[in-house]
């Protein structure tokens, strides 16, 4: 028997447990090829928690998710922001390909709310959730990543920078700055469960001027 | 005709709150003429009996407690019964002092499979609204009435056989009123079958001609002429409780009922509903209103409990609660649903407003948004929330803009640095401020990109958007 034809048979068969690739993890591409190399299965991880902690408003947060969230809406799947702390502009958003109908924005008065929300959402269908959440409880965190678990979705938290010097059950975490030259974002890789921490710089299309 | 008869024999107790400890009857009257009408197992198993005088029970029984009934309640649940039961025929008519519905079933028994499993499905649905029940099933009203005081006599599938099976009953179950069925115990008279055999004219001597008239609609002799009952186009229920009720726990055991009878009468008339109300009273006029409105039709009364537990859970509640209040006036179409086992987008779309529906009801609708773009060059205008699931086209010409948007522009006092040429927009002499605006991008020290603008007329500097 040839290696070629072993091969084969092993693949065939799904019985066979093949050591190798136990650790495969469903996921989506994130758009930036950069970052998808570094998290486990090439992409953000579906059914898991994402844990993204800007320095500053307005540095990249959006456009480091939003390629992955036009590809749920093309594949007709709903994506929610929960308690976004502005207003998701509508003519940004369809201008990056975004399918508005899609699009789901759920403004809830209390942080606690939000949580319940998104949690809802993410067990329930949404492909992805986006939830701005200062909460620091591990309790509140395993929650969204049980949700995300249970409902095969993606669960996105943005969170202040501050909470980055707390442990986390979430499978990626990200602080997020503007890169010094102003082109593009600096992604410090906190955590990544499967792939490969550190830093990195993805470039960002400027806004025309 | 085949007439199924329905009978709630425990109706006045499943009203109260039956799961109070102790022994409880509800009676009828007062003083001395005080009865009991229903009694609780504890009651029972004191000795107490239905049609026992208050002081007899109370000798039974010293720690009894006695509540009035409710006539009032007992016929609106007895109605409610009735428009619950038009999803299985539309023959339907009731007596609310007996506590008894009928449905006709000898012309819709075809539609379902056979009458085993339609017994099945009224019994179920009835055990569902949270009453026991005694079933009957005869070719007459009366016949199948009689029947239910002898559950184990067979169903009576002809007319000519009604004689015959009954003839060994008792008299004690007929409709003739506990007078004449002491007088007819005095002269010997024990069965229906030895009742029979008295000539009509001798007991209509006796007893009046009522006495005979009824034995003939128990036969079928004589045409049971009874007034239909018909589903009421505008649905009300109301439901009063005995005690005002102060905690949610207290009002949803009604309410599941409510909503149960409430979807039986939607399939009855084959709507759903995407609007309903629950009205909570209070003493002295006071209501505490709660609205539902569903993304999609619905006729589930779990889907329509689970949404309105959540707005109850949420809703304060100032004063006891006297009754509750269920309301539906606006019917719709249903949403026809196809192959339930392969149609899997369909039903994911029935989760998906089912979820919608739950985010409403907890967070508030104005909380569930979506998106929209309108023909404007003024930023503020450019876009919307839209009120419906109806999508918005995504236009080929749009210019570049920020992600994030501040709806009030926030005054600026330091600028950061600007970058490239101004865009200019004209605000229009319509908004009735004729000014105009300079937008710019700039990028603050720690990198962000902002989208800002200085106001023409005032000369003041605006932040509007940030490039997330």
């Amino acid at each position: 028997m040839t290696a070629e034809s072993l091969q084969a048979l092993l693949h065939s068969s799904p019985h066979v447990w093949r050591g190798g690739e136990i650790a495969r993890v469903d996921a989506r591409s994130s758009g930036y090829a950069a970052l998808d190399v570094r998290l486990p299965g090439g992409g953000w991880p579906i059914g898991a928690l994402v844990e993204i902690a800007p320095k500053t408003d307005g540095c990249g947060e959006l456009r480091l998710t939003v390629p992955a969230l036009k590809s749920w809406c093309q594949d007709g799947r709903s994506v929610a922001f929960v308690r976004p702390p502005h207003v998701p502009y509508a003519p940004a958003l369809a201008r990056c390909g975004m399918a508005l109908s899609s699009l789901l924005w759920v403004a809830a008065d209390s942080d606690e709310d939000g949580r319940w929300a998104a949690e809802q959402l993410l067990r329930d269908g949404a492909a992805a959730v986006l939830l701005w959440s200062a909460a620091r409880e591990d309790r509140a965190l395993r929650r969204l990543q049980l949700a995300a678990e249970t409902g095969k979705a993606c669960a996105f938290l943005y969170r202040p920078p501050s909470a980055l010097n707390h442990s986390s059950p979430a499978a990626v975490r990200i602080a997020l700055s503007a890169a010094s030259d102003g082109a593009g974002m600096t992604l410090d890789l906190v955590k990544v469960r499967g792939g490969q921490p550190g830093k990195l710089v993805l470039p960002l299309n400027r806004p025309a001027t | 005709m085949l007439w199924v008869s329905v009978h709630l024999p425990h109706l006045a107790m499943e009203l109260r709150q039956p799961e109070q400890p102790g022994a409880l009857v509800v009676t009828d009257g007062s003083g001395a003429r005080r009865r009991v009408v229903a009694c609780n197992a504890t009651a029972l198993g004191a000795g107490i009996a239905i049609g026992m005088d208050a002081p007899s029970a109370m000798m039974r029984e010293p720690e009894l407690r006695m509540l009035d009934r409710s006539k009032a309640n007992e016929r609106r649940a007895t109605l409610a019964l009735a428009s619950w039961a038009h999803q299985f025929t539309s023959d339907v008519c009731l007596d609310v002092t007996r506590w008894m519905v009928w449905l006709e079933i000898g012309s819709s028994l075809r539609y379902f499979n056979s009458l085993t499993a339609l017994y099945k499905q009224i019994s179920d649905g009835i055990e569902r609204l949270g009453y026991t029940t005694s079933i009957g099933i005869a070719p007459t009203i009366e016949a199948a009435a009689l029947l239910t005081k002898h559950p184990d006599v067979l169903p009576i599938l002809n007319k000519s056989e009604i004689r015959g099976a009954v003839g060994l009953l008792p008299i004690t179950g007929l409709e003739i009123g506990a007078k004449a069925i002491d007088q007819l115990h005095t002269t010997g008279l024990r069965t229906i079958e030895e009742l029979l055999d008295v000539p009509s004219d001798a007991l209509a001597r006796r007893f009046g001609e009522g006495l005979p008239h009824y034995l003939q609609r128990l036969l079928g002799e004589q045409a049971d002429v009874r007034r239909r009952h018909r589903a009421p186009a505008i649905y009300r229920r109301r439901f009063d409780f005995m005690e005002g009720v102060e905690s949610v726990d207290g009002l949803l055991f009604p309410l599941r009922r409510v909503l149960q009878e409430f979807a039986g009468y939607l399939r009855g008339r084959d709507v759903a509903v995407q609007h309903l109300a629950v009205t909570l009273l209070h003493r002295e006029g006071a209501e505490t209103v709660l609205r539902l409105a569903t993304s999609a039709p619905q006729r589930s009364a779990s889907h329509l409990f689970a949404l309105l537990r959540e707005k109850l859970e949420r809703t304060a509640i100032p004063d006891p609660v006297m009754a509750i209040q269920l309301s539906a006036g606006e019917f719709v179409e249903p949403r026809i649903t196809q192959g339930d086992f392969f149609d899997d987008p369909h039903r994911e779309n029935d989760n998906w407003s089912a979820l919608l529906d739950k985010l409403r009801a907890r967070l508030g609708a104005e909380a569930i948004r979506r998106l929209g773009l309108s023909d404007d060059h003024r930023p503020e205008k450019a876009w919307c929330v839209l009120s419906d699931e109806k999508g918005a086209a995504i236009s080929a010409d749009l210019p570049d803009r920020p992600l994030w948007f501040l709806s009030e522009p926030q005054q600026l006092n330091d600028l950061p640095q600007l970058l490239g040429t101004p865009e200019r927009i004209e605000a229009g002499w319509w908004t009735g401020q004729d000014s105009s605006r300079d937008y710019y991008l700039a990028r603050t020290d720690e990198g962000a990109h902002w989208w800002l603008f200085r106001d023409a007329g005032t000369n003041r500097w605006y932040l509007q958007g940030l490039w997330a």
